[in-house]
């Protein structure tokens, strides 16, 4: 009876390996392709806006308000399930070097870091965007200082990170809620 | 169901019944199943993976096609590969159409020697004759060491050595006059019981029913490999089951190997104006054969195989287990 016990145990040990290897197989061959694009674990690459809404099964807000110093469309649109669903669309310049990013998230939780990419803050100060919004300086890991905008409506979190005037970045924020000026 | 569903189901059939393949041959090999009937429950378990559990899993649960599904809960989902493409086709359509040529390679290696056979004239089958007799007696004792009823036997006169059962709903032995002179009494007895034990065990009706499942899944290389190991198992078992029966397993692998020798073991004939690949693929195959062969000699000159504890508790555990791990894999 035993020995019937202790073999029941060592079959399910090695089963239980064997299986525990398979899926970390498994997951690895999943990671594969977002390691091959360069991106964090999670964060997905579509074409489209609209396909980032299927996939996220919500509709985008985007600023109606759009400089003509950007090129439409995005030129890159990620998003993620993770910390309850976020977008992120990078705009190029006309120059044809990278000049916005808008990453939404479609709940008020905190905007998923593998959406933000690295940057060092050097200055921060409360935005004209409502409570809790924040515009800060930030810079690049390539040296580029940015402006970054902040802030949460609607039960939706945004963070708007631009080149150029902050006058233009400010406008583009309330022309994500309808806001003209 | 639309061109991506159809697309999906054959990713799915194709990945699940390598993962389950390979799991199983992993487990087989670490829990040391040596028994052919064990191993073949286990081979069966993944066999019918993608004719049963694949089907279920897209009618019962339908969620897991959906994106959501596949981008948040999913342990591998293999459209993740479609965002790397080659020649505007993603890599999981590459992957797919790949795998499906290759289970058509495979299927129809086996297919096309197969139908040609069938076409080909071969002598008639006598339900009587004379020099019959010494085979109907063998096939008596057989029988009686086997605790069954004697099939009728078909008795070819003429060609090359032939032993084979077949039958569906009728099942009967079908011999040779050279091959009882090339084999001495106990040889002949020791392979006409391992004909039976295939008609005790419906090899026949099973070989008909794996053959339909390789033509269902004719794109699924897994399943091509699985049921290859499956009819080498059964004749393992026949095997084992013949040598338990008759008491002399020395003398059904001495007569295995003189049939063997005597039909395929002479090599490959050079047939004029055949394709020039032919020789390079018969090379591999006649050589995979012969090795089979030396596998079940071997097998037979040892004593028989030990049966793993607790069988039926192992296979339910993996079927419960690849169950678990492959609902999450699409």
């Amino acid at each position: 009876m035993g020995s019937t016990v202790s073999e029941g145990a060592r079959a399910l040990l090695t089963m239980t390996l064997v299986l525990g290897g398979t899926v970390a197989a498994l997951a690895t061959l999943d990671s594969v392709p977002t390691w091959l694009h360069g991106q964090p674990r999670g964060v997905r690459r579509v074409d489209t806006v609209e396909d980032a809404e299927r996939r996220l099964q919500t509709k985008v807000l985007l600023p109606s308000y759009f400089p003509d110093t950007l090129r439409w469309p995005p030129s890159g649109v990620r998003f993620t399930r993770d910390e309850g669903g976020a977008v992120a669309l990078d705009f190029l310049g006309k120059d044809g070097t990278p000049a916005l990013l808008l990453v939404e998230s479609v709940t008020d939780r905190a905007i998923p870091e593998g959406l933000q990419g690295r940057l060092a803050i050097i200055q921060q100060q409360s935005a004209p965007l409502g409570d809790g919004a924040v515009l800060a300086r930030v810079v690049a890991e390539d040296g580029t200082l940015w402006s970054q905008l902040d802030w949460s409506r609607g039960g939706r979190r945004f963070l708007l990170r631009g080149r150029g005037s902050l006058e233009d970045l400010l406008r583009m924020a309330r022309s994500t809620h309808g806001e003209t000026r | 169901m639309s061109g991506a569903r159809w697309m999906d189901f054959a990713g799915q059939a194709i990945f699940h019944t390598l993962v389950a393949a390979l799991v199983v041959e992993a487990l087989v090999r670490l829990w040391k199943v040596r028994d052919p009937q064990q191993r073949t429950g286990f081979r069966l378990l993944a066999l019918v993976w993608p004719l049963l559990v694949v089907p279920a899993y897209f009618l019962l649960f339908p969620g897991r096609e959906e994106e959501s599904f596949r981008d948040g809960r999913a342990l591998f989902a293999g459209r993740h590969w479609e965002d790397l493409a080659f020649l505007g086709i993603g890599l999981y359509g590459w992957w797919i159409l790949g795998m499906s040529a290759f289970g058509l390679g495979l299927f129809l290696l086996d297919l096309v020697p197969w139908m040609r056979a069938r076409g080909a004239r071969s002598p008639p089958w006598l339900a009587r004759s004379p020099h019959a007799r010494p085979a109907q007696e063998a096939l008596a004792r057989a029988a009686a060491a086997l605790r069954m009823e004697a099939p009728p036997l078909a008795w070819v006169d003429e060609g090359p050595p032939v032993l084979f059962c077949t039958g569906t709903r009728r099942p009967t032995v079908v011999i040779s006059r050279s091959a009882v002179a090339l084999l001495d009494s106990e040889e002949l007895a020791g392979a006409l019981a391992h004909e039976l034990a295939h008609l005790e065990r419906r090899d026949p009706t099973l070989s008909w029913a794996l053959m339909g499942a390789r033509a269902l899944m004719w794109f699924n290389p897994g399943v091509q490999v699985l049921v290859r190991a499956i009819a080498r198992d059964g004749e393992r078992v026949a095997d084992e089951r013949a040598g338990n029966a008759s008491g002399d397993r020395l003398a059904l692998a001495s007569g295995l190997l003189k049939l063997f020798r005597a039909t395929e073991g002479r090599g490959p004939a050079s047939a004029p104006g055949s394709h020039p690949l032919a020789a390079a693929l018969a090379e591999p195959i006649a050589r995979a054969r012969s090795h089979d062969i030396e596998l079940r000699c071997r097998a037979l000159l040892a004593p028989p195989p030990h049966r793993v504890p607790l069988a039926r508790m192992r296979l339910a555990a993996t079927a419960v287990g690849l169950g678990l791990l492959l609902f999450f894999v699409v």
